[in-house]
């Protein structure tokens, strides 16, 4: 299952990268850090969901607040059959039905996202909603690293262990890089993990590009041994797959183009049938 | 009705209903009411306290609205629309998930607190966006009946009460669902909303003594009902518009909108708090802080008396 899940992501960033090659946009970088985690979550196994029945009411909840990385999100649920894998041709265009950040129109998508520390308080309230239902399904959102210096990020998180969601797993992608710099140089976010535990969270650090290490952490929390929400602090490279984008800042918010499109197309081609 | 403040009548009406609805949730931005104490003790499940986090509190309140729960935000009426406006904006104007944001305090409601706590913008804001109807509370009788709406509502609604205990201008049962009530017959009207409607009444008891018959429209409902508002102005020469608000984008700009869509060309008096003048740092009561504006019984009735020569 393992190599299966890793050849599929390396299939994913694929086509997100064709996509956004062909739209001339879209946040590449920011997608290539999660796709393992998007992988993980819907083909490994781990979320309860239907592509036939996306408003399932017994589905478990994904609600990716790091909303930029929609790409990744769109071609993994095209992949899990929730619409067309054409449409994806459409992304950006004028008679396409998805753009550059996250709209909830789209089947499987729960939220219209872009701007960040949103999700995150979106996905408490479903998580406390789901208690008071006494539902059963579990709330899982995707935050970006960079999304953690929204102060509503850290009222939610205080809230969340207040109330106990222990239905609530939020994954921090903890790629290093901003828009302008490394996350270190523009306003530290480190120690990260222990801040997540200072607010009352069970936290689970990872490499968030390892199906093995992703799908252990992830494979603890229906059994809610805790009272407490779990936060997956998950170490990635921005622009996983694309060597030229990765360990660059300013390389947040753009899709290559020419000779950097096609080498990085030559480059995961070649993963793809590596893997 | 008259003993009831806006605020207790209406917690007091979702209390009720709360009872026999486990759906119905309260979301406190550590904002209580002596009406909300009963809610607490009585539907402590129903009742959610996010602290002073006014974009948490939006945001959670979507999240279960997204599960089918009616959700009522409530905190002071500033804080839960400017502090957490683009929540606001992206889950509800957006995404159209239909919560109820309470807000108390309306225009000057915090008179001794300073500008901090007034809010003097929230119309031109909140009407600024799609799928956000806007409440403006007059009296209690219209809270109460709010409440109920607001279980009702298919988006998202702002009620905006005020702190005043005010005279009743409406019977039990009246029907909130026109966005506008003639309160007062007259020649010319005087288009008001929330507190400045019972200035406005007594603007035009003062103006009668002068032998001048205005009439008093209650505009409760923001976006304006506009069709209601231009049949009930049907052959009125010259219209006044008075609020406890910035004039840019209220309710007065409202109106102006509403005769220039609808083909209407008359004379408008604008009265309303004037940008030049700023803030205010004005304290011993919410009458000394209309007069600095000018939006005082006296100083409507004088402006309003020049403006119908």
């Amino acid at each position: 299952m393992n190599d299966q899940l890793k050849k599929k992501a390396w299939e994913i960033r694929r086509h997100v990268l064709k996509m956004c090659v062909k739209a001339g946009t879209g946040h590449v970088t920011s997608s290539m850090s999660c796709v393992d985690i998007l992988t993980v979550l819907y083909r490994g196994c781990v979320m309860r969901h239907d592509p036939a029945n996306p408003t399932w009411p017994e589905r478990d909840r994904f609600i990716l607040s790091k909303g930029q990385a929609s790409p990744a999100l769109y071609v993994v649920l095209a992949d899990c059959g929730y619409f067309s894998m054409k449409d994806l041709d459409g992304f950006a265009q004028e008679d396409g039905k998805f753009g550059v950040h996250l709209q909830n129109s789209v089947p499987g998508v729960e939220i219209t996202c872009g701007s960040l520390g949103q999700g995150f308080g979106f996905a408490a309230g479903v998580a406390l909603g789901a208690k008071m239902n006494r539902d059963l399904f579990l709330t899982f959102t995707l935050l970006g690293d960079g999304e953690c210096y929204e102060g509503s990020i850290w009222e939610t998180a205080m809230f969340a262990s207040h109330n106990h969601l222990n239905n609530l797993v939020a994954i921090v992608d903890r790629n290093y890089l901003c828009v302008t710099d490394f996350t270190e140089n523009i306003v530290s976010l480190e120690p990260m993990a222990d801040r997540w535990r200072s607010f009352g969270w069970d936290v689970i650090c990872v490499d968030g590009h390892s199906i093995p290490e992703l799908l252990k952490a992830l494979d603890r929390v229906r059994s809610r041994k805790s009272t407490k929400p779990t936060a997956i602090i998950a170490d990635t490279v921005k622009g996983e797959g694309v060597e030229s984008f990765c360990y660059q800042p300013v390389c947040h918010g753009i899709a290559p183009k020419g000779e950097q499109a096609k080498k990085a197309l030559e480059e995961l081609e070649r993963r793809c049938s590596y893997e | 009705m008259n003993n009831l403040t806006q605020r207790d009548a209406f917690w007091e009406k979702v209390y009720s209903l709360a009872k026999d609805n486990k759906d119905i949730v309260v979301v406190s931005a550590d904002m209580g009411a002596p009406s909300l104490d009963q809610f607490r003790r009585d539907l402590a499940a129903q009742f959610v306290n996010v602290g002073i986090a006014e974009q948490n509190a939006i945001l959670v309140a979507s999240g279960m609205a997204a599960l089918g729960k009616r959700v009522f935000v409530y905190a002071i009426a500033p804080f839960i629309t400017l502090r957490c406006l683009e929540q606001i904006r992206v889950n509800n104007a957006m995404m159209k998930f239909p919560i109820t944001i309470v807000g108390v305090g309306a225009g000057f409601g915090y008179e001794d607190s300073g500008p901090t706590h007034h809010i003097t913008e929230d119309i031109a804001i909140m009407r600024s966006m799609p799928n956000i109807i806007i409440n403006s509370i007059s009296d209690s009788v219209m809270a109460e009946a709010v409440a109920l709406m607001s279980c009702q509502m298919k988006v998202a609604n702002y009620v905006r009460l005020d702190r005043l205990t005010l005279p009743s201008l409406y019977k039990k049962g009246e029907d909130f669902s026109q966005g506008i009530a003639v309160l007062k017959k007259g020649d010319s009207y005087i288009v008001s909303t929330g507190s400045m409607v019972h200035v406005a009444l007594e603007v035009a008891r003062q103006l009668k003594k002068k032998g001048l018959h205005v009439g008093v429209i209650d505009a409760y409902t923001i976006p304006l009902q506009e069709k209601n508002l231009i049949s009930a102005i049907k052959g009125t020469k010259k219209l006044i518009a008075l609020e406890e608000h910035f004039l840019a984008g209220g309710l007065s700009s409202a109106v102006c909108e509403a005769l220039q869509d609808h083909g209407v060309v008359i004379p408008v008096l604008r009265i309303g708090l004037d940008p030049h003048k700023g803030y205010c740092y004005k304290y011993g009561g919410r009458e000394i802080i209309r007069k600095y504006y000018g939006i005082d019984a006296a100083s409507v009735t004088k402006k309003v008396l020049t403006f119908l020569k």
